[in-house]
């Protein structure tokens, strides 16, 4: 765990804090004393001036700031306790006890907190309302946020295999709780207990400001309730007004900041450094091949992400695509093929970032292509079919509004009719009932959302369809089904096809010519038949001899 | 059973348990309320007669004489009726009444600004997360540090420096007190004009929670394969930012509404009292600190319904707007 | 003779047979291989197995190797899992250590043994004070294989344990498995839906399509030769290069 810089200074000012609240009252000393006439404005004698009774302002501060971190302790302690009980032993425990805490939380959480701490403080006669009635009643209404997250967590926890792997070796059920689940959930309780910390602490104030806080505490929210009605701010005394809320705000801020980095630590996505990359490389356009049977040529590209060690993830890659062609990109994880195909499409994005190269498509510089060239080029000429097909659509909108989106953006002068007919038309060549076009994606299969996407790929009629391992989440049956209506679209529609995947046989028996990709670099490039015959790199041959042969000797491999 | 039909279901819960909290709370804890009660109703000139105690033992409990279960049912029935007691501050007026004529007050005060901060504080989040890495960024830490501001103080510190300071603002109120309320543009501008200080309040406070959550939803977002594949559709930018990215990352938003809309309400309460507002917030610590429990119960239960149906109408707008809600209810 | 038999297996969620009926035994020294795509039930019958998920109905027996039935409270100490990727079946939080000394205490063994578990999953015992994150694929998955030996079980349910790995290693791991399975006379339950794999790392190979066992026979008989209208559609879908250079006059 890297400490970043936001993690630091948050620590760094609520260090600060804490620091003052505890050590600042033994040497401020008593807040009470009267020490002159009042509204001292600061200087010499009073750092922070006096309040209108001529008490110290900073000794005042240093005692309220004690009072209100320690009711904010008590209150964080209780409250994710209790949200830990709720959240994640109903959790664990799933059935009834889960839908009765789950409803609990819930209920609970919907109910307005501060109105309901204001009843509860304006039956409990203010002698009784001391504070640790007040931070019992600021937890129990403060619980419930966290108890639903934690639950969401730890549901989505004891359905990881090693939870499962844990009990089938044997473990109690407090011991899988507390040894396999709630270390995961650090980071959340961090952040729960931090807000928890931050919410007592802006109640309290809120409770006391209202003269219906502790009545043996002296808090930032008394404090501030004192300046209130010794009319501070109309006699223009902020020394004695401000100084309690900055530090509330202060303190609040700085907590916010851990929790910034807490997510991030959670949410790997917040984390990584944006840079907004150069766009273009090619200031000049290459001029194009002569050669008009070929539809896409990439020369010597290099793709770098960049960052504290750059990784070379596409090197001195080189291909040729011809018109109607199967190019087949095979390789491991890792092995740049995924990048390639981005960068040949320009949708990259940073840190990744085109060193040198080339990418000429039908006589056109992709690389040199302006923002708006380059949007009317994608889908136009070249389409895509991403692994997903279960995340590549829109989740929340139905099929035809994804259909109808790119002709309305590439074909502005379609009519209506022409468009749903065209959706309809598409579906046809992929053998999609046209009544699905109302459907939304999470009411069709898997296989029928892959067909949707390659639906939505032809759209246009592009020349070139870049998959990039469409069928590797799909059932062998299902696979198959979407291999030949791959190669008789082709065949009808005459569209060259860049097909990637790690699965190199089936690439052997669909594409024209393969590449084999390694690290960034392609190793080898040849026809199906030249590949399956005389392999010449070592690595090809290591991945053909990773598949045992289905139908061949015993123990046989498919080279 | 249906998406719908388990809302209100739920919702329904909650507003028992709710009314049942009320009616709990003033039995479990300490203190005497209906003896201070009949006290203060003796010393406004109220009738003290057996009846009026009577009424208000339903409400805060007989001391025993009668079952728990007697004193619910009572309780229960006089809430059907709509019969919430008589508030001893504004003796004689009844609690629904005192409820009635400050609720409005407070309805458009933190409806209008909560929507404000929501529509500011989503359209803002979506914007920063799209365009990461621009200066944009600096509004995340810069509206979370408002957030930690308690309201009453920033509040305060508004109306000392736009207020008493440079006089933009009147000091308080709802109106100005020279007017008679009424539909006349007079009262209304006058009305509006009092809101502006109080909503901005309630809107500079609460906009950096729906922005930080919109801003981290929209960054996951933008790394789905979806967002992906409209780009490479070759949508343009806007409509690949709201279609597709926004579109998606403002669920969560909408889903947490509950706990948002909380945090606004809690606020709003301190903020009508530092503006002496004539909403319900106001009229909440007026009858805390006149131990006038009737009131104080009235208007628990009056916010309390107002939150449950505010989030009502989210969720059941949640189940339009995520299409997967209503079809996974009926699995689980 | 650690033998597990299982008899008439039947599980139902929500009315929805996932499992119907299903029966076969494992005994030591053989590899049973079951193949079936997504939703088959195949995963299922593992976790029942795995005693993860409480069967509807039939039984799970396991017969010691005194020949008397293995007390439930003994179960776990002869039935292990190998889950389908390493990536979510080690916890992030904690050591390779950790993952393996606990199976080993808890089944009265001592922690010394860390080392030896990973030098018989060819792992260098160095790797016990790394984290999951700090390991390849394969090595994940083979501190899994060293997890569900160490409580010294005999019979182990393999579920999909290649699937995830790149496929230069996969035919590695199924290779160890393989030669622990003939090492330690292991009861293997191999649940894949590759078929090619299924042919060549087991001794028994049983199809399922919907909860069913719809075909059941060596190998061989079954993916070569399958009478199953459903095992017949399984075979020709597989990705087949050999059958195109075949076709264009190559050996």
């Amino acid at each position: 765990m890297t400490w970043s810089g936001k993690l630091r200074a948050g620590l760094l000012l609520a260090g600060l804090i804490v620091l003052f609240g505890l050590v600042g009252p033994l040497l401020t000393g008593d807040p009470a004393t009267i020490r002159d006439v009042g509204l001292t404005p600061p200087g010499d004698g009073h750092l922070l001036g006096t309040t209108i009774t001529g008490q110290d302002v900073l000794a005042q501060l240093a005692h309220a700031t004690r009072g209100s971190l320690w009711i904010g302790l008590l209150v964080g302690v209780m409250a994710t306790v209790l949200s830990g009980v709720f959240g994640i032993v109903g959790a664990y425990a799933g059935g009834a006890v889960d839908e009765a805490f789950s409803l609990f939380s819930n209920v609970m959480l919907v109910i307005p907190g501060l109105p309901l701490v204001i009843v509860v403080a304006g039956f409990v006669p203010a002698d009784q309302r001391g504070t640790w009635t007040i931070s019992l009643v600021l937890a129990i209404t403060g619980w419930a946020a966290a108890a639903r997250v934690l639950r969401a967590q730890t549901l989505s926890l004891r359905n990881r295999d090693y939870v499962a792997a844990a009990r089938v070796s044997g473990e109690k059920t407090w011991r899988v709780i507390c040894v396999e689940i709630l270390p995961n959930l650090l980071p959340i309780l961090a952040s729960q207990f931090v807000f928890a910390v931050v919410l007592a602490i802006l109640s309290e104030a809120g409770l006391s400001f209202l003269g219906l806080g502790a009545a043996d505490s002296s808090t930032l929210g008394t404090m501030l309730y004192y300046a209130q009605n010794g009319f501070a701010l109309q006699r223009e005394a902020w020394w004695w007004f401000v100084p309690p809320g900055l530090v509330i705000a202060l303190f609040g801020g700085a907590l916010s900041l851990v929790n910034f980095s807490i997510d991030e630590i959670i949410n790997p996505a917040l984390r990584e450094r944006v840079r907004r990359g150069r766009d273009v490389v090619a200031t000049t356009p290459v001029v194009a091949p002569a050669d008009e049977d070929v539809v896409l040529t990439v020369s010597d590209l290099n793709v770098v992400y960049q960052g504290a060690t750059p990784v070379h993830a596409v090197k001195d890659v080189s291909l040729t695509l011809r018109r109607g062609e199967i190019l087949g990109l095979a390789g491991e994880s890792g092995c740049g093929k995924t990048t390639l195909a981005y960068a040949v499409n320009r949708l990259h994005r940073p840190p990744a970032e085109v060193t040198s190269g080339s990418v000429v498509f039908d006589g056109v510089d992709v690389l040199a292509l302006g923002p708006e060239e380059l949007r009317r080029f994608r889908w136009v000429r070249l389409s895509m079919v991403f692994q997903g097909a279960m995340n590549s659509l829109n989740p929340v909108t139905p099929i035809s509004a994804q259909l109808q989106d790119v002709l309305r953006t590439h074909r502005p002068s379609m009519t209506a009719t022409d468009r749903a007919a065209r959706c309809a038309e598409v579906l046809r060549l992929v053998g999609v009932d046209r009544a699905r076009l109302g459907s939304y994606p999470h009411e069709l299969s898997g296989g029928m959302r892959q067909r949707v996407m390659i639906a939505m790929a032809l759209l246009l009629e592009p020349q070139v369809m870049i998959m990039d391992e469409p069928t590797t989440a799909l059932d062998v049956l299902v696979q198959r089904e979407i291999l030949n209506e791959i190669k008789r679209l082709r065949d009808e529609l005459r569209f060259a096809v860049v097909f990637i995947t790690h699965d190199l046989p089936l690439l052997l028996e669909l594409s024209d010519r393969i590449a084999v990709m390694r690290e960034g670099e392609v190793v080898e490039y040849a026809t199906a038949e030249e590949m399956y015959l005389r392999p010449r790199h070592p690595y090809t041959r290591q991945l053909l001899a990773s598949f045992p042969s289905l139908t061949g000797e015993r123990g046989a491999l498919i080279r | 059973m249906g998406y719908h039909l388990r809302k209100v279901a739920f919702y329904l819960a909650a507003l028992w348990a709710a009314v049942t909290l009320n009616f709990v709370i003033p039995r479990l804890l300490p203190g005497n309320p209906v003896d201070i009660l009949m006290a203060k109703l003796q010393q406004r000139g109220g009738s003290v007669d057996p009846a009026a105690r009577q009424a208000y033992e339903t409400l805060l409990g007989t001391g025993g004489r009668e079952s728990f279960a007697q004193e619910y049912l009572a309780y229960l029935g006089n809430l059907l009726r709509g019969d919430l007691g008589v508030s001893v501050s504004a003796f004689p007026a009844k609690v629904s009444d005192v409820i009635g004529d400050s609720l409005p007050w407070t309805i458009v005060l933190v409806g209008l600004a909560t929507l404000i901060s929501f529509v500011l504080g989503v359209g803002l989040g979506a914007l920063v997360g799209w365009k990461r890495g621009t200066w944009l960024d600096a509004l995340v830490p810069a509206t979370t540090m408002l957030s930690a501001v308690p309201y009453f103080w920033l509040a305060l510190i508004l109306v000392a420096l736009l207020s008493s300071g440079l006089g933009w603002f009147p000091l308080n109120g709802g109106y100005d007190v020279v007017l008679d309320p009424g539909w006349n543009p007079e009262f209304l501008g006058s009305a509006l004009y009092h809101g502006i200080l109080p909503a901005l309040t309630i809107v500079l406070s609460s906009v950096g929670g729906w922005l930080l959550g919109m801003r981290n939803m929209m960054v996951s977002a933008m790394s789905e394969d979806y967002v992906l594949t409209a780009r490479a559709k070759g949508l343009t930018g806007s409509r690949v930012m709201i279609r597709y990215a926004a579109r998606n990352a403002v669920l969560p938003s909408v889903a947490g509404f509950a706990i948002s809309l909380g945090f606004v309400v809690s606020g709003s309460i301190v903020t009508e009292q530092v503006f002496s507002y004539p909403g319900i917030g106001s009229k909440l610590l007026q009858a805390v600190q006149n131990n006038d429990y009737a009131l104080m119960q009235g208007i628990f239960l009056v916010i309390t319904i107002a939150v449950l149906g505010a989030n009502l109408v989210v969720d059941l707008l949640y189940g339009l707007i995520d299409a997967r809600t209503r079809d996974r209810s009926t699995v689980s | 003779m650690t033998t597990l038999e299982v008899r008439d297996l039947t599980k139902t969620f929500h009315r929805h047979r996932a499992v119907d009926g299903v029966s076969f035994t494992l005994t030591p020294g053989r590899t049973v291989a079951l193949v079936g795509e997504s939703g088959s039930g195949k995963s299922t019958i593992a976790r029942m197995i795995a005693r993860l998920v409480r069967p509807t109905s039939g039984e799970i027996t396991l017969t010691g190797q005194d020949g008397a039935p293995v007390a439930r409270r003994a179960y776990r100490d002869h039935v292990q899992m190998i889950f389908q990727d390493p990536f979510a079946s080690l916890n992030p939080f904690h050591t390779v250590e950790h993952h393996l000394a606990r199976p080993l205490l808890l089944h009265g063994r001592s922690r010394a043994e860390v080392p030896h578990l990973l030098e018989r999953v060819s792992l260098s015992p160095d790797l016990a004070r790394r984290r999951p994150h700090e390991l390849s694929g394969g090595q994940r998955q083979r501190v899994a294989i060293a997890r569900a030996l160490a409580p010294g079980a005999k019979v182990i349910i393999a579920d999909e344990p290649v699937s995830m790995l790149d496929v230069s290693i996969r035919l590695g791991v199924l290779k160890l498995l393989d030669r622990l399975q003939r090492e330690e006379d292991l009861a293997v339950l191999y649940i894949t839906h590759d078929l090619a794999t299924a042919r060549h790392f087991s001794d028994e190979v049983l199809v399922m399509h919907r909860g069913r066992i719809v075909e059941r026979g060596p190998g061989d008989d079954v993916l070569l030769r399958p009478r199953d209208p459903y095992t017949r559609q399984l075979a020709a879908a597989a990705p087949d290069p050999e059958a195109r250079f075949r076709q264009g006059g190559q050996p």
